[in-house]
Formats: C-alpha cells, structure tokens, sequence
C-alpha cells in the first residue's frame, strides 16, 4: 500500500508497524504470521501546499 | 511488505462481489451481535489495545465503543484542527468518526462513508447520542467515494482497504477528494510475502 500511496501522487508517505495487533484465534494468527501479516499505519500528504 | 492481496487480486472480477458479501455480513454480525466472537479482537479491548484516549471511550456511546472493529488508532497521526473536513473510509459503527467530529468541532464537518446499511444506521444513531451535529453517515463503497473532488482535509480510515480487491484505485480515489496539502491517516493490513491463490480466493479469510 505504501507504493500504491506513492504511485499515486502522495508525498511524505510514513509507515509505522503497530504494536499489538494480533488475530484472535489461533488458526489465523498462525496463518498470518506465516505471511508476515502486519497491522501498519500510514500517514501521507496530498501535494500542492 | 506488500498489501495483502496480490496485484493480481485487482482482476478477479467474478469473486469480488462474493468477497463483498462475505464482508458485508461480518461486519452486520459485528453489528447486531457485538458480544459474539470473531477472528479480530473488537469493541473496548481492541480500542484500548490500540491506544484509544480512555476518556474518549468513557465518553462514546457503549454501542459505538462495543462495535469496534478497527485494527489500528488513526488518530494517533491524524493531527485533526478545528474547522477540518474529515472523511471517515469506512466509518463502521461511528467511533473513529465521533472521535473526529469532537477534534474539528462544530465548525468543522465528517462525513463517514460505509457501505453496511445496518452499521450506517447504528453509527447515525450513535452520533445522535453523542449529541454531534457536525457528522453524517453516507452510503458508499471505497471504490466510488461520494465526495466530490477535492473536499476533504483528512482522510481517515481503520483496516478497511485491505478488504478491497481494487486498492489502487482506491488510492486513487483518496487522492481526488483530498485538496491540495490534504493529508491521509490510514490503518490497516499488510502482508510481507504475495498470499497464496487460496488464500486470495476463500471469502471467509478476506472478511477476516
């Protein structure tokens, strides 16, 4: 998502991981933890200021 | 890291109006049972996992708190300002939204966008509750945000893109409605490796 947000004209694109998130069940947490699944939060700005 | 669907996800027609489905009634579960159980953590504990203000959730309606669904706290970088205009992608059953509408204050103005008829009208009915008159709730999916160009000053949003098999174009769309120097205060989910086509195909995983 960070590359689409500079694809799309976005400036000062930040990701930051957040810590905590997790799946609730066992059977997702795993899985997603397989992959690599992140929760992130992305800032960004809209040039033309 | 990448985005949880792969690109290739965005030309997967036939299955996105099943995906859509398979979203549209978890989060009405969410919404009509929020004492049920999920694959995400929700409601006070998720909020305050995430850092949400404890005042701020003492002060929400129980029904938005108890409905949160979100996997992240957008506020945390939203740097709202009194008089903003906010748009809220995916407003759920209102708490990121009223939490906005209390930092703009009455001369600023939120709109919460969700394609959920059922958490529409909750978060419409929480913002009553809260007294706010500065936020309204529209019908809308990410792909196609009913607001005009250019007139937003921030847009937020709580794990709601990766739910999107277009996600570029959902980028896209932000960028329109945001006026110049607009900023973006996203959580959401990301994976680090390209899932696997089953993974990608099962309905259920998406909602999750």
């Amino acid at each position: 998502m960070f590359a689409l947000l500079e694809d799309a004209g976005f400036k000062r694109v930040r990701s930051t991981i957040i810590p905590g998130f997790a799946f609730r069940k066992e059977s997702t947490r795993d899985a997603a933890e397989a992959y690599g699944v992140k929760a992130v939060l992305l800032t960004a700005q809209r040039p033309g200021k | 890291m990448t985005d949880v669907a792969p690109p290739h996800a965005e030309e997967q027609g036939p299955l996105e109006g099943v995906i859509k489905g398979e979203v549209l009634r978890m989060y009405q579960e969410v919404a009509e049972h929020p004492e049920g159980e999920f694959h995400f953590y929700h409601g006070r504990r998720a909020a305050e996992m995430f850092g949400y203000a404890t005042d701020w959730l003492d002060r929400a309606p129980g029904g938005a708190v108890a409905s949160f669904a979100g996997v992240g706290n957008p506020h945390l970088r939203s740097r709202l300002q009194p008089g903003e205009m906010v748009l809220d992608l995916g407003s759920g059953a209102g708490l990121d939204s009223i939490i906005a509408a209390w930092q703009v204050g009455p001369a600023g103005r939120v709109s919460g966008v969700d394609l959920n008829p059922e958490m529409r009208a909750k978060a419409q009915a929480h913002a009553r509750e809260a007294g706010l008159a500065n936020v309204e709730f529209r019908d809308g999916r990410m792909e196609d945000i009913p607001v005009p160009d250019q007139a937003i000053d921030v847009v937020i949003s709580n794990g709601v893109i990766n739910l999107s098999f277009r996600k570029r174009h959902v980028i896209g769309e932000l960028f329109r409605v945001l006026g110049a120097g607009g900023r973006i205060a996203i959580t959401d989910i990301v994976s680090a490796k390209p899932l696997s086509q089953s993974i990608v195909s099962d309905p259920k995983l998406w909602a999750s």
